[in-house]
């Protein structure tokens, strides 16, 4: 069976937020709801990355280990999927997921009246039957009962997002930094750990 | 002035800003000893080389993002880990554990002791206790008590006590009331217990009588009958430690949680909660001690607080002090 995951390449990501669009088109997301994001780390300053994260579907996942009503599912895929009908809108999913996942669609109103909670389906729906309207309002497209993967990973004009099957992501990113690392590019560790060759000056001048 | 000459100036007022910013900006950017210097300067001497930046990233700092949510700049927050291995690991675990032992200790005690009973009999004159007001903040805190003491550990212990029990879709359709429930009812026990503090602070003061009660330990064991003013040592402390302090650590953390539209972080909201859960789990300890000796621990008591009024002799018996003053009437103990 295959394990589905998300990969976000850093060198890749020019930050056009194509993702984020092409998620909330393709589910019709309510109004203040981004199932996707995309943060810049030290924007404007030379060496800047853009990196786009959702759910990430943990193996060991922190929101399904807190909910109170164990409204969380895994899927054979292992997407972690959840049911809002069983969700009560406590906001602990919220509280607990590192990436800042789960949203809410009543956001921070008083008497924390937050709504059920949405985050990203990895385009798989809900329990409901695939393709079903209930489904599609809940949760969106269910794309991968289409045999189709995630829309933003689909629509990612760089390729930086990758999304599907573990093996086959891993292995177009091995590639990538195997490339990479023969122009002296981006494979992460490689250049502190081996050194450049070919530009002995500036390597005198880290140390 | 014409307008092109003002067109010109300004032109020219705007390049001065910008050469100003051209030189200012990377200076800043450069500064070597920021995380953003850091990734600048590494990829001068180590293209490719990320490591200052995804070190940056576990540093629980807000980036740019263009989504304008409440700490969507942060790419990910570390805090929610440890308040996930405490709330499922100790505070699940011993609070569990200590609310059942708790319960069952009471019980135990009951069986072996049984009530505390008169020793003379009734007389039949009734002496007020607590005037309507104070029954009303009384049962008005307590009621609302109880029920969020029911949601909250239906909460906190629901899927692995009653869930198993009532099935998944029932559990999911009760915990939705109880949720809105506790979130409700939470600001009313807040102003109630800060009405309860108000009426009755002045009668939880110590008072040298209590001395003679905590060396006796209030006659419990004995059965013995030790004199007490209004309220004795026992009551006092529930009062002061769990009323008040419980009482308002458990509100003002809950309020947190219950008004996010203050704009708390995750991090606020992660602090918010485990002391809304201990402190919540020890005031329900505390109150298992109070409601004992409120119903079935104390023949007379719950009468005391359902009526108002008690027997000359439970007066006598329990509160000797506040007997006498009662009958001397002293002020502060109007006889309605």
């Amino acid at each position: 069976m295959a394990r589905m995951k998300f990969l976000c390449d850093a060198e890749r990501c020019i930050e056009c937020n194509g993702c984020v669009t092409a998620c909330k088109n393709e589910h019709e997301l309510p109004w203040g709801v981004n199932r996707r994001r995309v943060v810049t780390i030290n924007d404007g300053v030379p060496g800047e990355k853009s990196i786009s994260v959702s759910c990430m579907h943990c193996s060991d996942a922190p929101c399904m280990a807190v909910c109170p009503t164990d409204c969380f599912y895994k899927t054979e895929e292992g997407v972690v999927l959840h049911n809002k009908d069983a969700c009560i809108g406590c906001g602990y999913c919220f509280f607990a997921c590192p990436f800042g996942a789960p949203q809410f669609p009543g956001g921070n109103s008083a008497f924390g009246l937050r709504g059920k909670m949405d985050k990203c389906t990895f385009c798989a729906g809900g329990p409901e039957d695939n393709g079903t309207k209930a489904e599609f309002d809940k949760y969106g497209r269910n794309r991968l009962s289409e045999g189709k993967l995630p829309a933003c990973a689909e629509m990612c004009a760089t390729k930086a997002l990758l999304a599907g099957d573990a093996p086959v992501v891993s292995d177009i990113f091995r590639e990538r930094v195997l490339r990479r690392g023969s122009t002296g590019d981006a494979a992460w560790g490689w250049t502190t750990a081996y050194g450049k060759p070919e530009q002995p000056a500036a390597k005198e001048e880290a140390k | 002035m014409t307008t092109s000459s003002l067109s010109l100036r300004l032109a020219g007022w705007l390049a001065a800003a910008c050469l100003a910013l051209a030189v200012v900006l990377p200076a800043q950017a450069a500064d070597a000893g920021t995380p953003a210097g850091q990734q600048a300067a590494r990829q001068l001497t180590q293209p490719g080389n990320n490591a200052p930046v995804w070190r940056e990233v576990r540093q629980d700092q807000a980036h740019f993002t263009n989504n304008p949510g409440n700490e969507a700049g942060v790419l990910i927050q570390s805090g929610g880990n440890t308040w996930r291995q405490l709330r499922n690991g100790p505070v699940t675990l011993y609070g569990g554990a200590l609310v059942i032992v708790v319960a069952l200790s009471i019980l135990l005690f009951y069986k072996i002791k049984g009530p505390l009973t008169n020793h003379d009999p009734l007389t039949g004159k009734l002496i007020q206790r607590f005037p309507p007001y104070e029954r009303v903040i009384h049962w008005i805190t307590a009621g609302s008590f109880l029920v969020l003491a029911l949601t909250g550990l239906a909460i906190l212990f629901g899927k692995h006590v009653l869930m198993p029990v009532i099935g998944h879709t029932l559990f999911g359709y009760l915990m939705v009331l109880g949720k809105n429930v506790h979130n409700f009812v939470g600001p009313l026990f807040f102003v109630s217990t800060l009405a309860m503090i108000g009426v009755w602070a002045r009668d939880n003061v110590w008072q040298n009588i209590d001395a003679l009660w905590i060396r006796k330990a209030g006659g419990l064991l004995t059965g013995e009958h030790v004199p007490s003013g209004r309220f004795n040592f026992g009551e006092k402390t529930w009062f002061w430690i769990g009323v008040t302090i419980l009482g308002l650590t458990v509100s003002i953390s809950g309020l947190v949680m219950d008004f996010p539209n203050f704009g708390w972080t995750r991090g606020n909201m992660q602090t918010a909660n485990i002391v809304h859960a201990v402190a919540a789990i020890v005031m329900l300890l505390l109150s298992f001690g109070h409601i004992y000796m409120g119903t079935i621990g104390v023949h007379g008591a719950y009468a005391s607080m359902k009526t108002g009024y008690v027997d000359e002799t439970w007066a006598r018996e329990h509160h000797e002090q506040w007997y006498e003053d009662v009958k001397a009437g002293k002020s502060g103990h109007p006889q309605g």
